[in-house]
Order: structure tokens, then C-alpha cells, then sequence
């Protein structure tokens, strides 16, 4: 998700005939990365080492250079795989919905929906998301924008609709709806909370944060 | 007090102090109990007697902190004046202005607050109890003064709150920005959710 890396913007490569070569390489990418995506579960992202990644995939560390230059970018394409699977359903959910609320908690509903079912993961993501290094912030930073963005047309959609004052400070709405989207997974994480009672929470807390800017 | 006792206890300032400083110059990930050990001058085994993980040392380093804070709370929070929202204004401006001191530090803080850990004495951002009840105090003193809508749930104000003044720490992680900007922001966050709380 979001603090997490998705490259949508890149251009997709044009359709190639793969040679035995391209596809052997294309082997080896995907079983890395299921390795890998079974150790950052497993173990977190520091507790995963690209020599354990190596071994478990059945490869050499170096094979894992060759396709890979660091565990950042290893992880980061982990998260980019999953983004990329969560982040069309949100869009849907948010252009289609007929009010705000339904639109934020469509939205959500499909995030944590994901990402409950895979909590050692996201853990590893927040966590990492804290303590990169500024490039990778940079780069973190640059995805985030597009869950605003979906975010912003949900909120401006509710503006057009006479639901929001035409004067509502949307993108500061935008920014404290997510905070605490963010902050509601330490409940899933510390005391086990169910995707049904972290949307339940998000909708009392939505009501909280849009009370003063409803038409 | 006895001798062995007071030595633990002068162990323990000393771990804690090097961790402190170590987190923050350093980072939390890449600081190992050895190079605490050794800044504190005391041998690795007796920082494993008195604690016993990183995230456990982590964990006091923060408790020692706020408790330095809280103490300075208790003593500024009876003069808080003006609005419930410039009352939460000032509570958090003075937060950012102690956490912006070492922000790498509060980092990791924020950061182990999602990975929860079975050593005992862990209490991750967001479990703290004094600034949930301090925060708390100042709601329900403005619902007593008719600042806040009765049947509003203070609560969920708390959560939004927290979860706005945690993120914001971003902005000091990313793009430095002081005290004063993240305490800026924070204020339109409050006046925000102000306006929905107001008795009307």
C-alpha cells in the first residue's frame, strides 16, 4: 500500500518474445520473490537477510544480485506486487460511491480487507516506512500520492454533491482520514481487531473528522 | 538502598543514556546492544541482566523520557487558557518542541509501536496512557464549560488526534521542518476537527 512503493506511473514494457534466456531470468525474479515474501512475513524486514532469501530460494547470493541490486528493492517490489493488486479495487470503490463515507469506507474496507490477512508484512512496511533512508522516503512518498489522490476526488466528489462545504480544507481532510487509517492497524496488530470492527472504528472516527465540514 | 542495588540502578542510567543517544545519532535498527554497552561503559552481559531485548531498552529510554515531560505537564497543564482547541494547540506544541530534540529517536518509537513485542515492560506510541487521559481531561472540561457538544465522544477525538500528531512526524523526518511547522500544522488539524465538536 501506500508507504509502500508502487511504480504505476513507470511505462510498461512493450510485449517481447521472451528467449529461454529472458524466461529462465523471469524463473529465477519470481522465485526470489516468493522467498523473499515468505521471510519478511516470517521474520520482518530485519530479521530477513538476502542470505537467507538466497537459501531459501535455492540460489546463490549472487543470483539474487543479479536480479535485485538490495533488499530494499527486493521489498519494495513485494509491496509494489500487492499494491498493485488492492489498488485498482479502491479506485473502483471510491469513484463509485454515492457519498463520502462510502466512498473513504469502500476504500478502506478493500485495504484492510488485504491487508489484515497479511498483518507480519504490513508490520514490516510501517515499520520500514519509519526508518528508510530519505531516497527510499522520496520514492515512498511519490506512491502515496496516488492513494491521496483517490482520496481528494472522494472528498471533492462530496463537495460537488453539496455534501461538503464548498469551502472545505479537502486536502487536510484527505491527510488526517489516513493518519488514522494508519494508526487503526496498531488495534488489528496489539489486540487482534477483525476487518469489520477497524471499519466500524474508521466510520465513527470519519464522522468525527468530517462533522465541522459538512454542508 | 544497597551497594548491589545502587549499582544496578547506575547501570541502568548509563544503558539507558547511551541508548538514547544511539538511537537518535545512529538509528534504532542499526544500533546493536554491544555499541550500547559500549558507550555506557558497562559490559554486554549487564545490560542483559537488566533488560531483555533492544525493544524492551527502547521502550524505558521513551518511558524515562516522557516521564520527564509528563511531570512538566502536570505542573502547565492547570494554566492552559483560551478554547478546548488552543488548550490541545499548546499540549501538542510543547510535544513537538521536546520530540523535535531527537526526532530519529521518536521515530523508532513510532515505528516499534506497530511491531508489537513479548518482552514485559513494552509500551509502544499509542498505549500511553498519560497522554490518552491528559488529552481526555481537556475534552471533558470543555464539555463541562459548553466548549464541546455533550454528546460527543471524546474518544475518537483522541484517536484522530494522536494519529494526526504521530504522522506529522514525518515532516520533521523528510523535510526537517522544525517544532514551529509541525506544530503549525497540527493546529489546522485541531481547528479542523474543532469545528465539528463545537456545541452548536
Amino acid at each position: 500500500m501506500s508507504f509502500v512503493s508502487l511504480n504505476i506511473e513507470s511505462p510498461t514494457d512493450a510485449p517481447v518474445k521472451l528467449t529461454r534466456r529472458a524466461l529462465a531470468k523471469q524463473r529465477t525474479r519470481e522465485r526470489v520473490l516468493s522467498a523473499a515474501r515468505r521471510l519478511f512475513t516470517e521474520r520482518g524486514y530485519e530479521g530477513a537477510t538476502i542470505r537467507d532469501i538466497a537459501q531459501a530460494a535455492g540460489m546463490s547470493t549472487g543470483a539474487v544480485f543479479a536480479s535485485f541490486s538490495d533488499k530494499s528493492e527486493l521489498f519494495d517490489e513485494i509491496l509494489t506486487a500487492d499494491y498493485e493488486v488492492i489498488y485498482a479495487q479502491m479506485k473502483q470503490a471510491g469513484v463509485n460511491a454515492a457519498t463520502v463515507e462510502e466512498g473513504v469506507i469502500g476504500m478502506f474496507a478493500v485495504a484492510y480487507g488485504f491487508h489484515v490477512e497479511q498483518l507480519p508484512l504490513l508490520q514490516a512496511s510501517i515499520a520500514v516506512s519509519w526508518t528508510r533512508s530519505e531516497t527510499a522516503e522520496r520514492r515512498n512518498r511519490g506512491h502515496l500520492k496516488h492513494i491521496f489522490a483517490l482520496l481528494n476526488g472522494v472528498l471533492t466528489r462530496g463537495v460537488e454533491r453539496g455534501e461538503l462545504k464548498t469551502d472545505a480544507d479537502v486536502k487536510l481532510l484527505a491527510e488526517i482520514i489516513w493518519d488514522v487509517y494508519v494508526a487503526n492497524y496498531r488495534r488489528a496488530i496489539f489486540d487482534a481487531w477483525s476487518v469489520e470492527a477497524l471499519l466500524s472504528r474508521l466510520s465513527d472516527q470519519l464522522k468525527v473528522i468530517l462533522a465541522g465540514a459538512r454542508a | 538502598m544497597g551497594v548491589r542495588d545502587e549499582q544496578k540502578q547506575a547501570t541502568r542510567e548509563k544503558v539507558l543514556e547511551a541508548a538514547r543517544d544511539l538511537f537518535n545519532e545512529t538509528g534504532y535498527e542499526e544500533t546493536t546492544i554491544r555499541a550500547i554497552a559500549e558507550r555506557a561503559g558497562v559490559s554486554v552481559g549487564s545490560v542483559f541482566t537488566t533488560f531483555a531485548s533492544k525493544a524492551e531498552v527502547l521502550s524505558h529510554v521513551m518511558d524515562k523520557r516522557l516521564g520527564e515531560l509528563y511531570a512538566e505537564f502536570d505542573r502547565v497543564v492547570p494554566f492552559l487558557r483560551g478554547s478546548t482547541a488552543d488548550r490541545l494547540c499548546s499540549i501538542f506544541a510543547i510535544h513537538y518542541e521536546f520530540e523535535t530534540r531527537r526526532v530519529k529517536l521518536f521515530l523508532a518509537h513510532i515505528a516499534a509501536s506497530y511491531s508489537p513485542c513479548p518482552d514485559p515492560g513494552v509500551t509502544p506510541y499509542g498505549r500511553n496512557e498519560r497522554l490518552t487521559q491528559m488529552l481526555r481531561e481537556v475534552l471533558e472540561e470543555g464539555v463541562a464549560r459548553g466548549d464541546v457538544r455533550s454528546d460527543f465522544d471524546p474518544q475518537l477525538a483522541i484517536d484522530v488526534l494522536k494519529a494526526a500528531y504521530a504522522w506529522n512526524y514525518r515532516l520533521a523526518a523528510n523535510r526537517q521542518a522544525s517544532a514551529t511547522e509541525l506544530s503549525a500544522l497540527m493546529d489546522k488539524q485541531i481547528q479542523l476537527i474543532a469545528e465539528g465538536w463545537r456545541a452548536a
